[in-house]
């Protein structure tokens, strides 16, 4: 494997693993302040073992983000010292106050996690919350800083060297709201959703029935609101892609040729060597309406690009489908529970829809992560520095990239494994 | 303002090495036989570590913010020369963080995986503690080629051989003796007290003599400990003063005074960390090429300044909710029996 290639698979699968584990980080504490409330409000004893056994979860995942974390902000400069050098200056600001926002969230979740019968019950309540709040501070942070390699501000790059250095101006770049929008809502609506589909499952096998369907209500809220919302701030952030990143937009719609009244692809592949699309069904017109909020508006194509500045068509392509696929799936289930709580019926086949739709969240955050990062390339910096000048001049990152796999896919084995283990115990416990 | 960032970037690593260092050492002091006392000196260390280690572990996470915000030469070079020994203790991190983890909130706890999560707790934190002191003991060394491509020159010389090994060894040492000085006061059981002060001395005599082990083997480096230290008179009081220090540790130990004993031996940890300090600054890494100065590698003030802003109104955060976690968790320590389970 070439460096280039390992040094990009350690950072995507870094990258891939921890968001897991941040979005649950960031969510799933609402989750369980939401229960917690709860308990506190009526005393029903349901509600506190809800929030107990959501604690744990949260514990264990908790710290799984957290080593993983520690982990990327290391391997910035050990896989990437030709980026870090020129951008550590300009985006280390969003990183300074993720590190205060997730400091908090650390001191926060020592206290709720062991301050039970230590402080005043809504104190103690309120550091539950600070988890899940300062986490999605956190969250925010980090992606705008993201967001800066995709739309770079904040400085005048002159011959290789960043000068008039803005660090506010970096970090309030072009697409630090759009895509920390976009990014916080698909959190709440992976992990609600998971957490949703793991309920209504156990309900449906009629475990604890009265503790599940709690817990199913309790994350659904989140999962299907942000589910419905999610389509709005998708469309939002395609639009300002179009507008910032043309040669991305080009890429996730397969769209080859520039042109007016350009089509909508839906599904096909891309076949970069003839330039055209494969097997998609066209709608003529959406593109350029979508893009451009008008119908005869002309749409950059990949032919405007040099073919090295191409990102990888297929796989942007493809991970935006799934994207986009998955997101109109969930929406609908997102309308259909509003609908059946509004008519106060859950039936049992929408149920089962839920329950299929669990890891489908997670899919499609890992998809759109794909769609923004994969749909850089080859910059690492937007127009400004590529990939291959900032990998470190470290020989052998294949070892590195596969030490890290093999840490990884442990780890993340016996998390499922623990996770397995927390809920049966809680099952057995309420009998059924 | 680069003050303040040296400032910043030394208290954390301070804090560091006494709140987090303590907590290394507790995996440490866990890989030692304890027999009948295994369980309860298990209990002990969840409950005196659960609460704050991951707060702990902040204090190192903001050394590299500020490192690559301010200082960013400084840190792409260190996670370039020294990429080997960085990894190596990532996996570790990685490992005990979960492991400790795990171990408490295990479902089923059974013996045997009790007993996996502990050895992989103790081990990497052995190891991440030991790769600590290696890597600080490479900054300085001189070695570090950032022009050089050639494997053992490039990625492996800075950080090799007898001297960065037994500063790691003395991490060791020093991280396990602060273990066993602060859960001395963790615990009310006697036979457990008794055991932990018997580890605080033992681990005593280890960090004298792997102090000493620390200055033969910089004989053989470009400038030898020994040699620098006497140099500067500040540093010959610091290393008096620290020795000195084991003897009102111990009459503070035989008096029984808990805080009084935790304040000595972190005063002692202080002093070799300003030691070490005084021997290098303002150089924050010492390459074949000489010397990296904060001063001269610092980015531009626009940088520095929010850096600065960012440290200075997170800090009237952090602290008194780190306070508050501290009050709750440590000084306000009800007796045993009516402390609740951590679970309820």
């Amino acid at each position: 494997m070439d460096n280039l290639v390992a040094a990009r698979a350690t950072m995507a699968f870094s990258l891939g693993f921890h968001i897991i584990f941040a979005a649950i980080g960031m969510t799933m504490p609402l989750f369980m302040s939401a229960a917690h409330w709860r308990y506190l409000k009526t005393k029903d004893a349901a509600y506190l073992e809800l929030t107990k056994m959501w604690m744990k979860g949260v514990a264990i995942l908790f710290a799984v983000g957290a080593v993983s974390g520690t982990v990327l902000s290391f391997e910035l400069g050990l896989l990437w010292p030709g980026f870090m050098q020129h951008a550590g200056p300009i985006i280390g600001m969003p990183f300074s106050w993720e590190g205060t926002a997730f400091f908090i969230e650390a001191i926060a979740i020592g206290l709720f996690l062991y301050g039970w019968n230590r402080m005043n019950p809504w104190v103690h309540w309120a550091t539950g919350l600070m988890v899940g709040v300062s986490g999605f501070i956190s969250g925010i942070f980090v992606v705008a800083a993201n967001s800066w390699m995709n739309t770079p501000a904040g400085f005048d790059w002159v011959e290789g060297a960043a000068r008039n250095i803005d660090p506010v101006a970096a970090m309030f770049n072009r697409a630090w709201l759009h895509e920390s929008l976009h990014m916080q809502l698909a959190a709440l609506q992976a992990v609600g959703l998971a957490v949703a589909g793991i309920h209504a499952w156990l309900y449906l096998r009629g475990r604890a029935p009265d503790l599940n369907l709690k817990a199913l209500r309790i994350a659904m809220v989140f999962g299907a609101a942000a589910s419905l919302a999610q389509p709005f701030a998708g469309h939002f952030a395609g639009e300002k892609v179009a507008e910032f990143q043309p040669a991305k937009l080009a890429a996730m719609e397969g769209h080859f040729v520039t042109s007016r009244r350009a089509p909508l692809t839906i599904g096909g592949l891309p076949d970069v060597e003839t330039r055209t699309m494969k097997w998609g069904v066209e709608i003529p017109g959406l593109l350029s309406l979508l893009a451009h909020r008008d119908l005869n508006a002309e749409v950059i194509g990949l032919d405007q690009i040099p073919r090295e500045n191409w990102p990888p068509v297929l796989i942007v392509h493809v991970a935006f489908q799934v994207m986009v696929c998955i997101g109109t799936l969930l929406a609908a289930v997102g309308a259909l529970w509003f609908w059946f709580r509004r008519n106060n019926h859950l039936p049992r086949w929408f149920l089962w829809a839920v329950v299929g739709c669990a890891p489908l969240g997670f899919v499609a955050m890992e998809a759109g992560w794909v769609v923004t990062e994969v749909g850089r390339q080859p910059w690492i910096i937007y127009d400004i520095l590529r990939t291959k000048d900032a990998v470190t001049p470290v020989p052998g990152m294949v070892y590195h990239f596969s030490l890290l796999l093999v840490l990884y896919l442990s780890l993340a084995a016996v998390t499922v494994w623990l996770l397995q283990r927390q809920i049966r115990a809680v099952q057995t416990k309420f009998g059924g | 303002m680069i003050d303040i960032l040296i400032g910043f970037i030394a208290a954390s690593l301070l804090l560091y090495v006494l709140l987090g260092g303590s907590d290394f050492g507790a995996g440490i002091v866990e890989l030692l036989p304890a027999g009948r006392l295994r369980e309860a000196q298990k209990e002990i260390i969840n409950r005196a570590m659960g609460p704050v280690w991951e707060a702990n572990h902040m204090w190192l996470i903001l050394i590299v913010v500020i490192l690559f915000m301010g200082f960013p030469i400084i840190f792409t070079t260190l996670m370039t020369a020294l990429h080997l020994p960085m990894l190596a203790l990532l996996v570790g991190i990685v490992v005990r963080g979960t492991a400790f983890t795990f171990r408490h909130y295990d479902a089923v706890q059974e013996a045997r995986t009790q007993s996996i999560y502990t050895w992989l707790f103790g081990l990497s934190s052995l190891w991440s503690a030991c790769w600590l002191g290696i890597i600080a003991a490479s900054l300085n060394r001189g070695i570090m080629d950032p022009s050089s491509r050639e494997v053992w020159s490039a990625w492996i010389a800075p950080w090799w051989g007898l001297y960065p090994l037994s500063v790691g060894v003395f991490v060791v040492c020093i991280y396990a003796f602060l273990a066993s000085i602060y859960l001395v006061g963790e615990t009310d059981d006697p036979a457990l007290k008794r055991r932990f002060l018997r580890l605080a001395a033992w681990f005593n005599g280890l960090v004298i003599v792997a102090g000493g082990l620390v200055f033969l083997a910089s004989a053989n480096e470009q400038e030898s400990l020994a040699k620098a230290f006497l140099r500067n008179p500040l540093n010959r009081g610091v290393v008096a003063t620290a020795t000195l220090l084991f003897v009102a540790l111990w009459f503070f130990v035989a008096k029984r005074r808990t805080m009084l004993t935790r304040v000595v031996a972190s005063g002692q940890v202080v002093l070799i960390l300003i030691g070490w300090y005084v021997l290098y600054a303002p150089n924050a890494v010492i390459m074949a090429t000489g010397p990296l100065s904060f001063y001269e590698v610092a980015a531009p003030p626009a940088t520095l300044r929010q850096l600065v802003i960012a440290l200075l109104v997170g800090s009237l955060f952090i602290f008194p909710s780190l306070f508050y976690l501290f009050r709750i968790f440590k000084l306000s320590r009800r007796p045993a029996e009516d402390q609740p389970r951590s679970d309820l």
